[in-house]
């Protein structure tokens, strides 16, 4: 089953020095985490922000050519995590033919944002993140997060 | 104006990583070695285009990854790329792509062109203006950039 998501915001995580974006279900009963690179991060803060950079960014380079030859994205798609790493696919609509493309969802991400397409994770992928995300941040805190104790 | 039509053909002769700044240099040579084109590009499209040169295939596909991913797919091919022009120190380059057999030029940076060639191994270009127009233009700004002592990295 796929549950729409929306890109809630951009947080900076200075553990991993990497950024995570936040996407959150209609209901905001879901939250998916998914950490980020700094380009592929700043590639999305501009989509979410409206900034046309003076030159075309690398996304909206894939854009530019997706709407050369008139493929349409339809949807950009969470599919699976593993080990930390989640794979995404984006659906173009070609002709009269979809194709699904393997991704990372940072890049299905900021094309989906390009092209006011919807964004969708599997509910595998949400209920597998909830146990697989808190790992990952246990395994970051360090004792100074825990505060402090009076000994 | 006749000349501004001239195309050169260049190759990736290698990416520096400038330390001073947030950037990395992008060497282009002609097959002579008469002519070199160095261009200065972000940490990502310069790590990109080391990546596709060394051969390096790494976990998940990258951004450029994606667009040969998107060709492969969709049945298009880049035919070549070509850095047309170059003004205030920043280049302009276009993409040039055939579907169903009708060609497309889609403008974009000389760093985004050079990522999606070296990976679909189509030709580089660039214009005899530019490469007139480098020398006195881009000379300024090499010299600003680069620091001396790293000179000697130059070749790497």
């Amino acid at each position: 089953m796929l549950v729409q998501m929306n890109v809630r915001g951009l947080l900076f995580d200075p553990y991993n020095n990497a950024y995570i974006v936040i996407l959150r279900d209609e209901e905001n009963a879901e939250m998916l985490p998914i950490w980020v690179g700094k380009a592929e991060a700043s590639a999305i803060s501009f989509a979410l922000e409206r900034i046309a950079p003076p030159r075309p960014m690398t996304h909206d380079l894939m854009k530019a050519i997706l709407d050369s030859i008139d493929a349409k994205v339809i949807s950009a798609v969470v599919t699976d995590l593993k080990e930390n790493t989640y794979f995404a696919k984006i659906h173009l609509l070609y002709g009269d033919s979809e194709f699904a493309v393997d991704s990372r969802p940072s890049d299905a991400i900021a094309v989906a944002l390009r092209t006011e397409a919807p964004i969708f994770a599997t509910s595998e992928v949400l209920h597998k993140q909830s146990s697989e995300e808190l790992e990952r941040w246990l395994e970051n805190l360090k004792p100074e997060d825990f505060g402090k104790f009076e000994t | 104006m006749e000349r501004e039509h001239h195309l050169i053909p260049l190759k990736v002769h290698g990416v520096l990583v400038d330390p001073n700044t947030d950037t990395q240099i992008v060497v282009l040579r002609d097959d002579g070695n008469t002519e070199v084109l160095p261009i200065w590009v972000g940490t990502a499209e310069g790590t990109s285009i080391r990546l596709a040169l060394e051969g390096i295939v790494p976990p998940r596909p990258m951004s450029h990854d994606l667009i040969t991913s998107f060709a492969q797919h969709l049945g298009f091919t880049v035919t070549k790329v070509i850095i047309t022009e170059v003004k205030e120190n920043t280049y302009y380059a276009v993409l040039h792509l055939t579907a169903n057999g009708i060609e497309r030029v889609i403008d974009c940076r000389p760093s985004d062109a050079i990522a999606v060639a070296v990976r679909t191994k189509s030709p580089i270009y660039v214009t005899a203006e530019v490469l007139e127009r480098k020398s006195s233009e881009h000379l300024d700004a090499w010299l600003a950039k680069l620091d001396l002592k790293h000179s000697d990295q130059s070749e790497s």
